[in-house]
């Protein structure tokens, strides 16, 4: 685990200055609450990991941050802006600043893998001219180390590589914010840690605050720098990996059970 | 909605009633963002033609094989009838008002509704449910503006444009028919068919026929948008989206037949 700490460490806190500030979020569907006044602080630098178990709301919790959810109560702030009171265009500008990885990929199935890279820069070609988007377009797979895949389409691709270019979608804009829904479920072991490690290095390349979604406790530690425990729909603990390791609150403990 | 209902939804379940009230509300709040949102900026011209090739040119030989022989079986099946009371010479006559009037809208919307509905649910619906809409909204894209004005624009426009087409076939196949068993030359034929057609019968059908292509459109991308519960709802999606679109295109043409009848057009 050499590396693991070493990562860790290495994403230091620059400043103390929040990105995503969420105060008392609720959402329910129906009389399914699932979210129950959640709280959370992302800094700018900083890589948050929300530990939850299955069907406990965290892709609710992110799909809300971006807006593609609206929560019933409660205030979401990315980067100074109330996302709540966003609307069209503007929401759509500030959507560019926070990348979304999401937990099916969601590549466009009709488009090849250049395509998929260049939609995200659709909104931008009157101020990129075509040899940029190409460039832009090569850099983001050879960061993923995909560069001969740009024109496979995404059936063509195996689950990891699929990942690979659905992160380079969502950091082709150059997003100050990443919301990473689960980037580790359904690869193998060694895949997902090539993931997680790809993810430290761009993050790192791009200087991105991020909040990292899962239930997979080699995620936070190899990449959280903070863990926020959501249970019950609230947040009910947090700290750093090594912190909740020895915490005794019984809800804590049962996620390092397994270790 | 009732979510067990079986897949012709609103159409024959139980709690039919409410659910096709409700469906019918949420169409029309679909319909109504529609006319929001095409005429807000930011008008996505490049894949606006890409669907408008997709749906008009890619369905013109369906639609072109399917107007020849309806035609030319018109011309056919009509002439014992014409006979029997002396006027086969009113045979081309009859055939250009039959298709042009009635029968090359409705036909013509069928086929689109058929192959463009379809199509059209279950591209979308699959899309919804793998989370590649979102996909579109989260990457600063307004998804409704891409896929549903483009799609309801580009049907709006291509069907009527099918319609003429297929108008226009349907006569030269019933040319071809009519001279089965007489010789009748072109121009005569041709002149036959102008004489007989007045602006009445143009106009109203051609009309019409925007309504079809708006109604394939909107259904299509309604259902596809609002799929629900996985590729078994894709299926549903496109499925429905069908038998929807199909419904409405007769609802309208007895809606339109009513309002060219009021305003003396007939
Ligand atoms: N659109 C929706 N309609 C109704 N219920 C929903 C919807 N989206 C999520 N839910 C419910 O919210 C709860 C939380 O779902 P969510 O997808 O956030 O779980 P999760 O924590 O991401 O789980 P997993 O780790 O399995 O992805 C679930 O019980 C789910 O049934
Ligand atoms: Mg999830």
């Amino acid at each position: 685990m050499e590396h693991a700490t070493e990562s860790r460490t290495d994403i230091a806190v620059e400043q103390e200055e929040v990105v995503v500030r969420i105060r008392g979020l609720c959402k329910a569907f129906g009389s399914h609450e699932v979210l129950r006044g959640f709280d959370l602080d992302l800094l700018r630098g900083e890589n948050l990991m929300v530990l939850g178990k299955s069907g406990s709301g965290k892709s609710v919790l992110i799909k809300c941050i971006i807006g593609l959810l609206r929560p019933d109560a409660g205030h979401i702030d990315v980067l100074g802006q109330d996302m709540l009171a966003l609307r069209h265009d503007a929401l759509d500008r500030m959507r560019m600043r926070i990348g979304f990885l999401f937990q099916s990929n969601a590549l466009y199935d009709s488009m090849t893998v250049r395509q998929n890279l260049e939609f995200p820069m659709r909104r931008h070609w009157s101020v990129m001219d075509a040899n940029e988007r190409k460039a832009r377009i090569m850099k983001a797979l050879e960061d993923v180390g995909l560069a001969h895949t740009a024109d496979l389409m995404p059936s063509e691709l195996s689950g990891g590589m699929a990942k690979r270019v659905g992160l380079a979608r969502t950091l082709i804009m150059r997003p100050e914010i990443v919301l990473y829904d689960e980037p580790t479920t359904g690869l193998d072991p060694i895949t997902g840690r090539e993931i997680v490690e790809l993810i430290l290095q761009l993050q790192r390349q791009y200087n991105t605050s991020s909040i990292l979604i899962s239930h997979d406790l080699n995620v936070a530690k190899l990449a959280a720098n903070r863990v926020v425990v959501l249970h019950e729909g609230r947040a009910h603990a947090q700290g750093t990996y090594d912190e909740l390791l020895r915490a005794k609150d019984p809800v804590v403990r049962r996620f390092f059970m397994a270790l | 909605m009732n979510r067990a209902a079986p897949y012709l939804g609103p159409m024959v379940s139980t709690t039919g009633y409410r659910d096709l009230i409700e469906e019918a509300g949420d169409m029309a709040r679909f319909t109504g963002r529609f006319f929001r949102e095409v005429l807000r900026p930011r008008y996505e011209w490049e894949e606006l033609l890409r669907q408008a090739f997709i749906n008009g040119y890619r369905s013109l030989p369906l639609v072109a094989v399917t107007a020849f022989i309806m035609g030319l079986v018109l011309t056919v099946q009509s002439r014992p009838t014409l006979e029997r009371f002396g006027a086969e010479s009113m045979l081309p006559a009859m055939v250009a008002i039959s298709v042009v009037r009635e029968i090359g809208p409705v036909i013509t919307a069928l086929i689109c509704a058929g192959k463009i509905g379809s199509s059209m649910g279950a591209e979308l619906g699959s899309m919804k449910v793998t989370e590649q809409i979102d996909a579109m909204e989260v990457s600063g894209t307004n998804p409704f503006k891409y896929l549903v004005v483009t799609r309801v624009v580009s049907t709006t426009l291509m069907v009527p444009v099918l319609v003429v087409l297929a108008d226009a076939i349907a006569i030269w196949a019933s040319y071809i028919g009519v001279n089965f068993k007489d010789t009748v030359s072109w121009p005569l034929f041709h002149q036959q068919v102008f004489d007989s057609l007045i602006f009445s019968d143009l106009l109203p059908a051609f009309f019409k026929s925007f309504f079809f292509g708006f109604a394939i459109g909107i259904v299509g991308c309604y259902k596809g948008f609002h799929t629900e519960r996985g590729t078994e709802g894709v299926g549903r999606a496109s499925h429905s989206a069908v038998v929807v679109a199909s419904l409405m295109i007769f609802m309208l043409d007895l809606v339109a037949v009513q309002i060219t009848d009021i305003l003396g057009l007939n």
